[in-house]
């Protein structure tokens, strides 16, 4: 029984947790958006607009959801569900804190530990343009299809570079299970470094980080959406609740995208110098838990500061960058890996 | 008596003949190839029943996540830009049809009279993970093929470009 | 595991020097604008291919964990290919259709580098798995390769035909090997040839070796997979008919005869010089002959209608894959090394006759049979070379073809199938009237306009007579060939 019951709170616990954020995601966007353009922002609905999230989605939900007459009506709304799945389910892999005891049992705070579950994130990042795609291709509008089009191309470019740049991490952990990876993290280079894989895979982080960018189609490679040109992007025809969906997908993938670097990255829950402290393994269970967390916040800060600082790329530019750049210097990245692992240096 | 496992790969199978149907018989092109997205799943939960996780992700990442998107968006260019039709009915139903029932009932025929070689089910085999075993099965018993594989690669995607690319006009020299 | 791997290396040195030229054409090709610097790299590494592969004459072991035999059969067939590749490069260096390529030129070579490795690897394969990678590497190259010219319409229009035929007996081929996987539960020939003769289940056997005859069939465009052949004959440059034609098929068939031989010979049997014993549970033979009859009769009765060159002699080439099977059939030493005999004949006379077909086609812009009208007359050594080609490959002394022949017809006599040997005498006649019909346009009917006389260079001419003196030479002395066939048929097979 416990072998279905424990994964089963787990998901609605986690799922809590993703929705939540993601409607404060939005509030804090629009504040820090709103800071940066020197504005105030929102500040009316609650204190300081606390409460604008809960707004926000009963104006959608109360909003006429409107179909055009010529669309595929099945596939039509068939794309934004997809495109929610995929965005949660890939957290079902991505380990949020080490084992945590509760009552007496032992918990590993992680839904599902997959052996292969690099692939499966990475697996189920790609499908995530089947929501965009389809939506733009149902909506027989060609801004739309335009934008459909445009995502897939851009998500296939980044897909490569983005699955290479993984591939010196999987060479120094020997292991594509996201707990031993981030059990790998633990330690230290020279004694005070935490080993985390942002100081052994430099390259790869930053190669990553571009194509994650490009994968959850933020800007500056929100070229799927470029509201100048394509009207909406793929969304155009969208409105009400199925439109909603879509703004979920966007900031739950964002969680995701997030979650996934930090695993890969930044030590996942790894919590550095908390061994020299005296703690209870509860109290350390919880500030590893904690570390996860901020360090996820803290990366989804980056994201919305860079969206709002830096403009588009053009669309030449993006595939040139994808194609001409970031996929020779991962494969560069590779082979020095590799190079530097045979003869026993990392 | 059917347990859980028989009960989950009927599933499967049911999905990918269902989703099969809709391949070869859908009129529209694009609900052909979103049908086929759930054959690929299908084939994909297969893998998974044989225990073979690294060969179900691959599945998901390369068929679903990469040819199919490919295939997508070339039959959305070309129909909805360009407004071509692409047929995709059927001719000479009656005998293609026959041929077709010909051929399953014969190989279903044989599925049923063989004696097939089976390989004993032990718990190490369905607890392994499959990812090192491929990797080192790579660069031992099968690196010829492997190696052969990547030049087949190469060539294809050099011909493909070469397919591809646009010709220049001549240059005025 | 590794050293055996690292032993292995030192074997295939042919094949790594040729990916290797593959390799640095690709990277000459994009840094020298003129195009012949890629040639003569190609010609380079092929020859130096070839001079590495003379090492490997006596040698008969498998290396690569099984994967890959290298025996006197392999080692003949790869001489063979790399002389038909050497000489069609230089045939597609006095190709105007080819030099018209401008910026694709390079590409043209190393692609023929990329169909040399393919069928090197045909040839040697002795694993399913093996066998298709290399299938399907020549295939994607013979794709690309026929589809060359894609401004013509005729070429694309032949690529794709190939594409969609060879897809499908490629599927055909995958499917089979999977049920023959899942009855042996190896893919390795001569584990396959253990399980086969210890007992399998013999309807399924059957369909999956059917299903995989599939895949060679499309290969020797044997009827009734021969569908793409004329087409992409036709529409091909004339270069890649000429490869596709010799080279391609003599792959074809290495696979299907060592396929043949190892999987389906009685490994309990006393070996014998001669007779193999062939395990009763498979009708090889009988799925042999009703191939090579169907083949030889159809291709020639077809061929008689032709009235475009190129069609012609694609419907002659499938007949002649015909004869080529009523040796394979036998399943004995001789009817092998006839066979071997005949592939060595054909190269020449059938390269000699494509190649005449395509320097008249860069002077008259055609391969109407009825421009051809005239021309013995007016340019009398094409004209004398051309007809010596055609006697030979209707097989009449004192020509090359008389000999293959003659070795394949004494191999069905020996082995007392004289009624196959009868159709296939009878056929010889039948394509005695077709090929008589280009004489007669050519010496005896006077063209109702104007020939142009075809002005030949020397390169031309020499070419012409490298092709033309062994099929005049091998048919008057041809021990040494024999000799070599003979020593030629031994296929690695375990024991």
């Amino acid at each position: 029984m416990n072998l279905i019951l424990e994964p089963i709170v787990k998901i609605l616990i986690v799922l809590f947790i993703n929705l939540t954020l993601v409607s404060y995601l939005v509030l804090i966007e629009r504040k820090v958006s709103a800071y940066i353009q020197n504005r105030i922002g929102p500040n009316r609905v609650g204190p300081w607009g606390l409460l604008q999230s809960v707004a926000d989605v009963v104006k959608l939900f109360f909003k006429e959801d409107i179909v055009p007459k010529d669309a595929n009506k099945f596939i039509h709304s068939l794309a934004p569900v997809i495109s929610v799945v995929v965005a949660f389910s890939t957290f079902a892999v991505i380990p949020f804190g080490n084992k945590i005891t509760l009552y007496g049992n032992e918990y590993n705070l992680v839904i599902a530990d997959v052996n292969v579950g690099v692939l499966v994130i990475l697996a189920l990042t790609s499908l995530g343009v089947y929501g965009i795609t389809l939506s733009g291709w149902s909506s027989n509008n060609k801004y739309s299809l335009l934008g459909g089009l445009r995502s897939s191309a851009q998500m296939i470019s980044y897909e490569l570079s983005m699955g290479i740049s993984l591939i010196g991490i999987l060479l120094m952990t020997q292991s594509m299970r996201l707990t031993q990876i981030v059990a790998e993290q633990g330690g230290y280079i020279f004694g005070f470094i935490p080993n985390w894989n942002i100081f052994l895979q430099p390259i790869g982080f930053i190669i990553f980080l571009v194509s994650t960018f490009a994968e959850t189609n933020r800007l500056p490679f929100d070229l799927p959406e470029a509201e100048e040109e394509l009207v909406g992007g793929y969304h155009t025809e969208y409105s009400g609740m199925k439109f909603g969906l879509f703004f979920l997908a966007e900031y739950a993938s964002m969680i995701t995208a997030s979650a996934f670097i930090v695993t890969l990255f930044l030590g996942g829950w790894q919590a550095p110098f908390i061994e020299y402290f005296n703690f209870s393994p509860f109290v350390i269970s919880l500030l590893q838990l904690s570390a996860f967390a901020i360090k996820v916040l803290f990366v989804l800060l980056f994201f919305i500061l860079i969206r709002w600082t830096i403009p588009r790329f053009r669309y030449d530019q993006l595939m040139n960058i994808g194609w001409k750049v970031m996929l020779p210097l991962s494969l560069l990245n590779l082979i020095v890996t590799a190079f530097l692992i045979l003869i026993n240096i990392l | 008596m059917l347990n859980l496992y028989d009960y989950i790969f009927y599933f499967f199978a049911i999905v990918i003949l269902g989703s099969s149907f809709v391949v070869v018989f859908s009129r529209n092109i694009v609900h052909s190839a979103f049908a086929l997205l759930f054959t690929f799943f299908g084939v994909a939960g297969f893998y998974v029943l044989l225990s073979a996780d690294f060969l179900a992700i691959t599945q998901l990442l390369v068929y679903v996540g990469g040819i199919l998107v490919l295939l997508l968006f070339g039959v959305m260019l070309t129909n909805n830009i360009v407004n071509v039709e692409i047929k995709s009915g059927t001719m000479q139903t009656l005998p293609a049809s026959l041929i077709a029932a010909l051929i399953a009932g014969l190989l279903c025929g044989i599925f049923y009279v063989s004696n097939w070689y089976l390989v004993p089910t032990t718990p190490e085999l369905l607890n392994n993970t499959t990812a090192v075993a491929i990797g080192y099965a790579f660069i031992t018993t099968w690196i010829l093929p492997f190696e052969v594989a990547s030049v087949v690669l190469l060539v294809a995607m050099i011909g493909a470009v070469i397919i591809a690319r646009r010709e220049k006009a001549p240059e005025v020299e | 595991m590794l050293e055996q791997v690292y032993n292995s290396l030192q074997f295939i040195k042919p094949e790594l020097i040729l990916v290797g030229t593959l390799l640095v054409s690709i990277i000459v090709d994009l840094i020298f604008k003129n195009k012949k610097v890629v040639v003569a790299f190609v010609i380079l590494g092929l020859v130096l291919s070839f001079y590495y592969l003379t090492f490997l004459n006596s040698i008969n072991q498998l290396i690569f964990f099984n994967m890959y035999a290298i025996d006197p059969f392999a080692y003949f067939f790869k001489i063979f290919l790399l002389v038909a590749t050497i000489g069609i490069v230089l045939f597609s260096v006095l190709s105007k259709e080819i030099s018209d390529l401008k910026s694709r030129e390079g590409e043209f070579y190393y692609f023929l580098v990329a169909l040399t490795i393919g069928m090197f690897l045909m040839t040697s394969s002795t694993n399913l798995i093996m066998m298709y990678l290399a299938i399907e590497l020549t295939s994607l190259t013979s794709y690309m390769l026929a589809g060359f010219m894609k401004e013509e319409k005729s070429s694309s229009e032949a690529s794709l035909k190939y594409v969609l035929y060879g897809a499908f007996s490629s599927g055909m081929m995958l499917y089979g090997i999977s049920i023959i996987y899942g009855l042996t539960g190896s893919f390795d020939l001569l584990a396959i040839n253990m399980a086969i003769a210890d007992g399998v289940s013999s309807l399924a056997l059957l369909i999956s070796t059917v299903l995989m005859f599939v895949g060679f069939g499309y290969k020797i465009s044997a009827v009734p997979f021969h569908f793409w052949t004329p087409d992409v004959y036709e529409g091909s440059p004339i270069s890649v008919t000429t490869i596709l034609s010799v080279a391609s098929k003599a792959a074809g068939f290495s696979m299907l005869m060592r396929t043949a031989k190892i999987m389906f010979i009685d490994p309990y049997a006393a070996p014998t010089v001669n007779d193999w014993q062939i395990i009763d549970s498979v009708p090889i033979v009988e799925i042999l002959t009703i191939l090579s009859v169907l083949t030889m009769t159809l291709g020639n009765l077809v061929a008689i209608w032709q009235s475009n060159l190129k069609r012609l002699l694609a419907y002659s080439s499938i007949a002649h894959a015909g004869y080529l099977l009523l040796g394979v059939l036998t399943m004995n030493n001789e009817g092998y090394s006839a066979t071997l005999i005949y592939f060595v004949t054909y190269l020449f006379m059938n390269v000699g006759a494509f190649l005449i077909v395509m320097l008249v086609s860069n002077k008259l812009n055609s391969s109407d049979i009825d421009s051809y009208k005239g021309l013995g007359m007016k340019s009398p050594f094409i004209g004398v070379m051309f007809a010596l080609f055609l006697i030979s490959l209707t097989g009449l002394p004192p020509t090359a073809g008389f000999v293959g022949k003659l070795y394949i017809f004494a191999a069905l006599v020996n082995k007392k199938l004289i009624l196959l040997a009868v159709i296939g005498v009878l056929n010889s006649v039948v394509s005695l009237y077709y090929y008589v019909r280009i004489f007669r346009n050519m010496f005896l009917r006077e063209s109702d306009i104007e020939t142009p006389e075809i002005k030949l260079s020397l390169a031309e001419k020499l070419l012409i007579l490298v092709f033309a003196i062994p099929t005049i030479g091998l048919g008057l002395y041809f021990a040494p060939l024999v000799e070599f066939a003979h020593a030629s048929v031994e296929i690695f097979s375990g024991n």
